[in-house]
């Protein structure tokens, strides 16, 4: 069993996605994420076992080798596909409460600013280590940050901005998330933000890509 | 000495009174400028339209002066919501700042995101049409004895091709679709590379190529990628370029950081390297390593020091350009994007006094 797992989390690390995806070279022809989820399913392992111990580990892997710029976006994104693909045939048990997930959070790039590539990443790094990601996509204003909020009152909140000229609405968001809901704890990041304007506007987070994110959540939500 | 001798020796790595200088602006930071200067407003980018005087470039002292081409110049097309002749769908997207409310034009759709088939059998625009090019010609008879002529093709291959599939689905091709990777980046970069030809023969000084390949702390993509998908292209590009006039410099725009291609650039024969993002790459370290055999263009913050420092600290900042990318000349300077509309009035006229520029602004 373990074996197998292990096989898993490997294929979601180098985004080895199905049988018939070609990548990464050294495996074509073999089974992916997908195949081997299936037959750990049939094996009768645990739906959550196969979340925690396959997929996940394969994720976080993949994460902390991006952190040390060992790898770069295109792979990250290739880990995300495997185990989105293998990740489908778990939901079922996700709504009957076999499998817990840690926590939700909440993600969008702020108004006035379409830069993804990083909010995603953010998005599918913190999905991929267990959390349940409400992604509201790119230009998202107050209004669209407090209801997702109303939706989810025990989610965590992150917002990404790549432009000097959009990351000042992170403040007028952060002020009205905080105002409303007290409770919520906030995430920023994106290239031009900092830890000292994070501080200066009353995020309760900065950092500077998705793992140590992943991190700050897995202590807080503990 | 005239603006295009300045240029030229800089590019020759030699000192110069001043570095030459050469910048660009988002619409409404070109208004807010032209307020400045008594101008009327155009609420456009006008690089590419056959009206275009310049007389904003030239009162700020550029020595450079630039004409686009390519996919790219579809920025900021039309006021309203648009689909260019490639097919992409731009969409207006209002932002406040400060000093007022801002547009930028977005992509809406990426046409052949979804569909494979319609991907591959994707046919580029035809490049050759004389109206792509009447901008140009005029830019370099009535400019170009006095300043120094830009062909502007951004976009050469990645940031088109991904225009038409959709950034990250295009990242993900490389893996598992690298057929359809090498197709799309055919058709962009021959459109592209005809493109530069015709500029070539229009007498411009520079051709610009550009595709941001850089994040803020590492490439966008993995080197060993670039090098298999882009290297030979560009390669080919600018092979083709120097055969078609040896005397043409060819400068390359990637954002962010870009250690790792570099001496590859270098290898396939890049003479000048943009924008330069400081707060991405270090200028010394740069400057040491390559500054013999590269020129630099850029540099001036626009990430940071622009809109956020203080006058004195951009009076520091480009002495400490002047130091390391300008050492013993091969520096243009310049901002490392187009100026964004949260930069302070000072700031913009700081820099051009830092930089020995004349501030010709009525009084
Ligand atoms: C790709 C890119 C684009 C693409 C975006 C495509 C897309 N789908 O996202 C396009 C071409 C559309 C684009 C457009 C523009 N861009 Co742009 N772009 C970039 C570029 C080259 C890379 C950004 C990127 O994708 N990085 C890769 C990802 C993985 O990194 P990341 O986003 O930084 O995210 C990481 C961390 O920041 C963090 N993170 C991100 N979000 C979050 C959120 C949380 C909660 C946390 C904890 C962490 C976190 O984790 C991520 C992984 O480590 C940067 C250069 C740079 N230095 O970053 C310029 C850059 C950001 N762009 C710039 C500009 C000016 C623009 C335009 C305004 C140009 C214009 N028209 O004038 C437009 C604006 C469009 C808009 N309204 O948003 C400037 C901004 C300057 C400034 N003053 O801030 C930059 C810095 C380039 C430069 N030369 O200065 N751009």
């Amino acid at each position: 069993m373990e074996e197998l797992l292990d096989k898993i989390a490997h294929c979601v690390e180098v985004g080895k996605i199905n049988l018939k995806t070609p990548f990464p070279p050294a495996m074509k022809g073999q089974p992916g994420a997908e195949e081997l989820t299936l037959q750990a399913l049939k094996e009768g392992i645990a739906p959550a076992e196969i979340l925690t111990q396959g997929l996940i580990k394969g994720m976080e892997k993949i994460g902390v080798k991006f952190k040390n710029n060992q790898v770069f976006v295109p792979q990250v994104l290739m880990s995300a596909k495997a185990m989105g693909t293998a990740i489908k045939h778990l939901k079922p048990y996700f709504s009957d409460g076999s499998v817990a997930m840690k926590g939700q959070f909440i993600i969008g790039t702020v108004e006035g600013d379409l830069h993804d590539i990083g909010k995603n990443l953010v998005a599918m790094m913190v999905e991929g280590n267990g959390y349940e990601v409400i992604d509201l996509g790119v230009d998202v204003n107050t209004e669209k940050f407090l209801e997702a909020i109303k939706q989810h009152p025990d989610a965590y909140v992150g917002m990404s901005a790549l432009l000097t000229t959009t990351m000042t609405n992170m403040e007028q968001i952060n002020s009205a998330i905080k105002a409303a809901y007290p409770g919520v704890v906030t995430f920023i990041g994106g290239a031009p933000v900092t830890a000292e304007f994070a501080q200066k506007i009353g995020a309760d987070y900065y950092t500077d890509g998705p793992q140590e994110l992943v991190e700050i959540l897995n202590r807080i939500s503990a | 000495m005239t603006h295009k001798e300045r240029v030229l020796r800089a590019l020759n790595h030699e000192e110069t009174d001043r570095p030459p200088f050469q910048a660009t602006f988002t619409p409404e930071f070109a208004d807010r400028l032209r307020r400045e200067f008594h101008l009327p407003e155009q609420r456009t980018e006008p690089h590419h339209r056959t009206w275009y005087g310049y007389d904003l470039e030239i009162l700020t002292g550029q020595d450079a002066l630039q004409a686009g081409g390519g996919w790219v110049t579809n920025y900021y097309l039309k006021p309203e919501n648009y689909t260019d002749e490639w097919g992409v769908e731009w969409k207006i997207d209002p932002y406040e700042t400060p000093f007022g409310t801002g547009h930028y034009t977005n992509i809406a759709r990426n046409p052949l995101r979804d569909d494979d088939d319609l991907a591959m059998a994707y046919k580029a625009p035809d490049p050759l049409r004389p109206e792509l090019y009447r901008h140009v010609e005029r830019l370099v008879r009535e400019y170009g004895q006095e300043y120094y002529i830009i062909g502007r093709v951004h976009g050469t291959l990645f940031e088109t091709a991904w225009a038409l599939r959709g950034l990250d689905t295009f990242m993900t091709d490389f893996y598992i679709n690298p057929d359809l990777v090498c197709h799309l980046l055919d058709e962009t970069g021959n459109y592209h590379r005809r493109m530069c030809l015709e500029m070539v023969k229009r007498g411009v000084d520079m051709i610009w190529l550009g595709d941001d390949m850089g994040a803020q702390q590492s490439l966008l993509i993995d080197p060993d990628l670039w090098r298999e998908f882009f290297k030979p292209r560009m390669a080919a590009i600018i092979a083709d370029i120097k055969k078609a006039n040896p005397a043409v410099k060819v400068a390359y725009h990637t954002d962010g950081c870009n250690y790792d291609i570099i001496p590859d650039l270098i290898e396939i024969g890049l003479d000048v390297l943009n924008p330069v993002q400081t707060e991405c790459m270090d200028p010394a370290v740069l400057e040491d390593k390559y500054g013999d055999r590269l020129c630099f263009f850029g540099g001036i913050a626009v990430q940071s020091t622009l809109p956020y420092g203080t006058p004195d600290e951009i009076r520091r900042e480009i002495d400490w350009l002047k130091g390391t990318l300008g050492r013993g000349g091969g520096w243009l300077s310049a901002p490392t994007h187009h100026v964004q509309l949260d930069t302070p009035m000072e700031n913009f006229f700081t820099m051009l006094d830092a930089l020995g520029i004349e501030d010709k602004r009525p009084r």
